[in-house]
């Protein structure tokens, strides 16, 4: 199992944090242009599966998976959105996001008077923390592929 | 002599409530915390065109009053159940057990002094200052910001001793965040 990247969006699309842990295929654009095409393709599932859905969506958009990977996408209330890509085997990926929402977003960014909210996340003890949760998680496995 | 204040009766909200569940208390704390980093904006925001002051200073002196306040009045709740203090070591000894665990939910980890007047009370992991950085991290990060954090803390020490009958002078010192040394010096008339 293995975590490859993550993007943190706000609600209005701005790229506030974005790292990444195994990641071999680089997309040959910049951060900024790569984070507008996938702010764009979210916001576009979010709606298709909301439009589409026969039943009422309730939590609407989960995850997606490809042959290779698992895009796992969380939504909060706010607005906020938390993107991880992982392999398609692991589990609990949407617990793992809800920790990184509770124990390190609001613990380091917002309870951080110095964080603008909606901008980047500049704070090291935030960027510290989401490395570390990462590399506790059972999740991550340091593997060189 | 040992304290019969817990931290469960008096908590910052003053309530005496047994605390209902770990969510709610966490709002309480929250409260607090967003409530002081709003009044530490406007404060700054404020005093940020005063042309009395140079390059890279801030005038705090206003958040240091409103924490003299504050402890002047916090004063007589956190104590209502204590004999009279025997001196004043006791009293700082009182500041620096029961009195920080109410506020701060933590106690002082260290505590110096000269024995002429001059205390240090040291905590390594001060709670206004623990979401910025820790021993892990980049220290340095925020430390030209910190005084904003702490001037508020010093004024409710030096509100606390007043009421207590010390009038004194609160100096904060902080070198890595998170730790933070207060210095209390006594004035003697």
């Amino acid at each position: 199992m293995t975590i490859h990247n993550l993007y943190i969006f706000s609600k209005n699309g701005v790229l506030l944090y974005y790292n990444e842990w195994n990641r071999l295929n680089k997309s040959g654009i910049t951060k900024e242009e790569e984070a507008k095409l996938m702010y764009g393709m979210l916001f576009s599932i979010k709606s298709f599966v909301n439009k589409i859905s026969p039943l009422d969506p309730k939590e609407g958009f989960l995850y997606y998976k490809t042959s290779k990977y698992s895009l796992h996408y969380l939504e909060t209330p706010s607005g906020l959105k938390f993107v991880l890509n992982t392999d398609t085997i692991s589990q609990n990926v949407r617990e793992l996001l809800q920790q990184l929402y509770r124990q390190v977003y609001v613990e380091y960014v917002v309870k951080n008077p110095f964080c603008k909210l909606n901008e980047p996340i500049q704070s090291e003890l935030f960027k510290t923390k989401v490395d570390e949760l990462m590399k506790k998680s059972p999740i991550y496995l340091n593997r060189s592929l | 002599m040992k304290p019969q204040v817990t931290d469960s009766k008096t908590n910052i909200a003053g309530s005496s409530v047994i605390p209902l569940t770990t969510v709610s208390n966490e709002a309480n704390e929250c409260l607090f915390e967003y409530l002081h980093a709003e009044i530490m904006n406007y404060v700054v925001g404020k005093n940020s065109n005063d042309s009395n002051l140079k390059e890279g200073e801030e005038n705090l002196s206003e958040l240091e009053w409103m924490g003299f306040g504050v402890g002047y009045r916090i004063i007589e709740r956190l104590t209502r159940e204590w004999v009279r203090f025997k001196d004043e070591l006791d009293m700082i000894k009182f500041i620096c057990t029961d009195y920080w665990s109410s506020l701060y939910q933590k106690q002082i980890d260290n505590l110096k002094t000269n024995h002429h007047g001059t205390y240090v009370l040291q905590d390594n992991e001060f709670r206004l200052l623990k979401h910025l950085a820790n021993n892990t991290s980049n220290n340095k990060q925020y430390l030209r910001e910190c005084p904003r954090l702490i001037s508020f803390t010093c004024g409710l020490l030096r509100g606390s001793l007043a009421n207590l009958g010390i009038s004194s002078i609160v100096k904060a010192e902080i070198t890595l965040i998170p730790t933070c040394k207060f210095h209390v010096e006594v004035q003697r008339v």
